[in-house]
């Protein structure tokens, strides 16, 4: 574990040096995706000023779900890239070859092989929106509240990697895995709103096949005080469970690469 | 002097008629777009519904009008895709823009018979989404001629108009080389202020008059305000000749822009 800690920080600094030789593109990239996210707050901040709430939220507390998402995907962004880009980047080029020589878990070989900057972007939006709500519900800021923030965010992050995990693992059949990906990735636009708005089979959906809303919906729930039951902790073990599927996913997918003769 | 402009109108189409064959050749990408569109749909179409749970008018529309709106914007989407950022962006990168500028025909001509064609086509495979908005979420066609006519003629000045727009963004790649972030700028603004996700008839004041001066607004809520009646019929003459001078200005701004920078091309490889 060290050993890939100390491995994963060389190649962070290693990729910093590539990003910093082009400062400007880096600051342009870093913040792209902060424009990208004006136009759906823009959209928000319009019809929330029109109304009292929406479906019982109020406009913090739509908010707030809103930023746990970003902050969650934001995660994904940052630290697990590269799942989107190993079919059409490592597989169909036969750099993929280059992990299954060198001794190191050719998985995390992938992930660390290129830090997105373009995430930190998403990252600082969704921690200004979860301030920012926070500060309109005059939230608490408890130890135990900041701790549960903590884990349910990257609980959020760990689903959208594992999620992507298991749908990246096509790319090894299909040499370019995005469609697939971009389907059920999509399925987090519902939870950047209350599901309560959606109908129940959305709920569920949202809840036990693609949980994409233990990254949003039921923290926020518990941080404005809803009542949920064990719902609001199950985060943790929701990716953990997710995690350890992708990961066999992966290693099935793994053991029937074939290479692609580039 | 006919049979000149029937050659170069022969080119340009066969510039044109290469774009549906590009569509055609991914076709995964078509079913993957189909499933896409109908979660954006779902999702604005419950989302809307919450929001007039508390309400029965805003900003002067009822739920029928702004649901009505909503759908007709994600099904004509194609009208504010732009791509010229990134095209220009890998032609750099690539070499391929030396062969663009020699080649015997007008640039900007070429690429804007390839990217109507690419929105016609585009809209072409809209009609599956047409069918899903129709058949699922019970979107009701407007059926007034008239303003289908106005539609149409607002949608062509809007598009044309996003075109220029997008050209001149285009070139700013010609000074900077970097693309990735400009693009996902350009499409992360054109998604609020084309009207796409809200009608801007519902933006305060300020921010309508800011939204309605951008191409995205002209290509798509200009239009579309017509066909659902956001906008009387009664205004055609005046909002059309709006677009017809930002036309004018837009065009002759992309030509004189290309003209400057098309001096920095730096061809980075290929």
């Amino acid at each position: 574990m060290t050993r890939y800690l100390n491995l994963y920080g060389l190649f962070l600094v290693q990729r910093f040096k590539i990003l910093m030789e082009y400062r400007v593109n880096f600051l342009i990239g870093a913040s792209s995706t902060i424009f990208l996210q004006v136009s759906s707050l823009l959209t928000i901040w319009v019809v929330m000023s029109q109304i009292p709430s929406l479906n019982g939220w109020s406009y913090a507390e739509v908010l707030l779900i809103y930023g746990l998402i970003t902050l969650a995907k934001s995660i994904n962004h940052m630290f697990a890239d590269n799942l989107w880009t190993i079919g059409q980047q490592y597989i169909r080029t036969g750099g993929f070859d280059r992990f299954l020589v060198r001794p190191i878990n050719p998985l995390f070989h992938l992930l660390a092989d290129r830090f997105c900057h373009d995430g930190i972007g998403n990252f600082l939006v969704g921690l200004v929106l979860v301030a920012t709500a926070s500060r309109q519900l005059d939230t608490t800021w408890t130890l135990s509240n900041l701790l549960f923030l903590l884990v349910v965010v990257l609980s959020g992050g760990l689903i959208f990697i594992a999620l992507n995990l298991i749908t990246g693992t096509a790319a090894f059949w299909l040499m370019d895995a995005v469609p697939v990906m971009r389907v059920v990735f999509d399925f987090h636009l519902f939870a950047q709103y209350p599901l309560s708005i959606y109908p129940r089979a959305v709920g569920i959906l949202l809840t036990w096949l693609i949980p994409y809303g233990f990254a949003s919906f039921y923290p926020a729930s518990y941080l404005t005080g809803r009542s949920l039951g064990g719902l609001a902790w199950l985060a943790p073990l929701v990716a953990a469970i997710l995690l350890l599927i992708g990961y066999q996913v992966w290693k099935f997918g793994l053991r029937h690469y074939a290479g692609t003769g580039s | 002097m006919i049979h000149l402009m029937r050659r170069r109108a022969g080119i340009y189409a066969a510039f044109a008629g290469m774009v549906p064959k590009v569509f055609l050749a991914y076709s995964m990408w078509f079913w993957v777009g189909l499933v896409l569109n109908t979660i954006a749909m779902t999702i604005l179409v419950f989302f809307w519904q919450a929001v007039y749970s508390n309400t029965t008018s805003i900003a002067g529309l009822d739920l029928n009008q702004t649901l009505t709106y909503i759908l007709l914007a994600q099904i004509f989407a194609p009208l504010i895709e732009i791509n010229m950022i990134f095209e220009f962006g890998y032609n750099l990168r690539e070499g391929g823009i030396a062969h663009a500028l020699l080649r015997p025909m007008d640039f900007q001509s070429g690429m804007y018979a390839q990217h109507m064609m690419q929105t016609f086509t585009a809209l072409l495979l809209q009609i599956p989404m047409a069918l899903v908005a129709w058949l699922v979420f019970g979107l009701r066609f407007p059926h007034d001629i008239q303003a289908w006519a106005v539609f149409v003629i607002s949608a062509l000045l809007g598009r044309t108009i996003l075109f220029f727009f997008d050209w001149i963004l285009a070139c700013l790649t010609f000074y900077t080389t970097e693309v990735w972030g400009l693009g996902v700028l350009v499409y992360g603004l054109s998604l609020f202020f084309s009207g796409s996700l809200v009608p801007l008839a519902m933006v305060p004041g300020w921010l309508q008059t800011l939204a309605l001066a951008t191409p995205f607004a002209q290509a798509l809520y200009v239009p579309l305000s017509f066909l659902t009646g956001i906008t009387p019929l009664s205004q055609a003459p005046t909002v059309l000749a709006v677009q017809v001078a930002m036309l004018i200005a837009f065009g002759v701004c992309s030509r004189l822009f290309f003209r400057v920078a098309v001096r920095k091309v730096t061809v980075q490889g290929g």
